[in-house]
């Protein structure tokens, strides 16, 4: 077999492989960057170098893991950057149970059967991206993968090239932050006083 | 070691997250369904966590790809090739 018909059968298999994945990929590149362009042009990016590693892939292992970990790779060096660009301040440490109290406190829990979905589903996609935005990146990086995924704490653990453990305390930590940060944006946005009046409404 | 046959209020607690994300092992994730059958508070906790998780969840998961991606990635993968081949 020539040379080109080998490049060709191994472009149709890579290609094969990284269409299904497209739409994860590009999913978690925009909560990576919070920016469509970006996170086009990062996927497309990633293909390229996975393309040109193509022979470094074990067959049968696993290619998303394996094509998310290049993603995340390059992501971290353009990451750094913007996030300087942007100066989002980090979260502090957040208490356990962070929206069950607030909710409650808010009285928000006495009518609501489901009160953490209320709040979250009455925000706008803008709004929720913000919360993740404010996670300091390496809890980000582990909670994308987490819920957007659904992958297991393994294989997150391959794609970062991290122990499990890592990934368990980052996923506990990661959170903790995500519930305040989505409480603390969903305030700003009144979007907690407008369930409130909701309420009053329904009280009348 | 001799193996616990119970969990409180505070093992629970502390593996609610990996119940969640049923990355504990059978016996564990048994002592844990024991115990949220009989402790209101645990499994009060449990549910408002697996909402949050699920709300979260099905938000972040709804962003539809763009349109332009697959062309994008198309040509960029043939100009590689090309690149490959030459």
């Amino acid at each position: 077999m020539t040379d080109m018909h080998h490049s060709k059968r191994a472009a149709e298999k890579f290609e094969a492989l990284l269409e299904p994945i497209l739409g994860a990929a590009y999913g978690t590149a925009y909560h990576m960057t919070h920016n469509r362009e970006e996170a086009e042009d990062l996927v497309q990016e990633a293909a390229v170098l996975a393309f040109h590693a193509f022979d470094t892939f074990q067959e049968g292992s696993n290619f998303k893991a394996w094509f998310f970990k290049i993603m995340i790779n390059r992501c971290r060096a353009n990451y750094r950057k913007r996030r300087r660009e942007l100066e989002i301040a980090p979260l502090d440490d957040a208490p356990d149970l962070y929206l069950y109290i607030e909710t409650s406190n808010a009285g928000l829990q006495a009518r609501n059967t489901n009160p953490a979905a209320l709040v979250i589903n009455k925000m706008s996609e803008e709004q929720i991206e913000a919360a993740i935005q404010a996670l300091p990146e390496e809890y980000r990086i582990v909670s994308v993968l987490y819920f957007m995924e659904e992958i297991s704490y393994q294989e997150i653990a391959d794609i970062l090239d991290c122990p499990v453990g890592t990934v368990r305390s980052r996923l506990h930590r990661g959170r903790k932050l995500l519930q305040k940060a989505l409480w603390q944006v969903a305030q700003e946005h009144h979007v907690v006083a407008a369930l409130g009046a909701e309420k009053e409404g329904q009280l009348r | 070691m001799r193996q616990m046959d119970r969990y409180d209020c505070e093992h629970v607690f502390k593996r609610l997250d990996d119940y969640l994300d049923r990355e504990l092992t059978p016996q564990e994730m048994k002592l844990i369904e024991e115990h949220l059958e009989i402790c209101a508070w645990c499994a009060e906790t449990y549910q408002f966590q697996a909402e949050v998780l699920n709300a979260v969840r099905s938000r972040l998961q709804r962003i539809p790809t763009s349109s332009r991606l697959l062309a994008k990635v198309s040509s960029a993968l043939k100009k590689a090739q090309g690149e490959v081949s030459d």
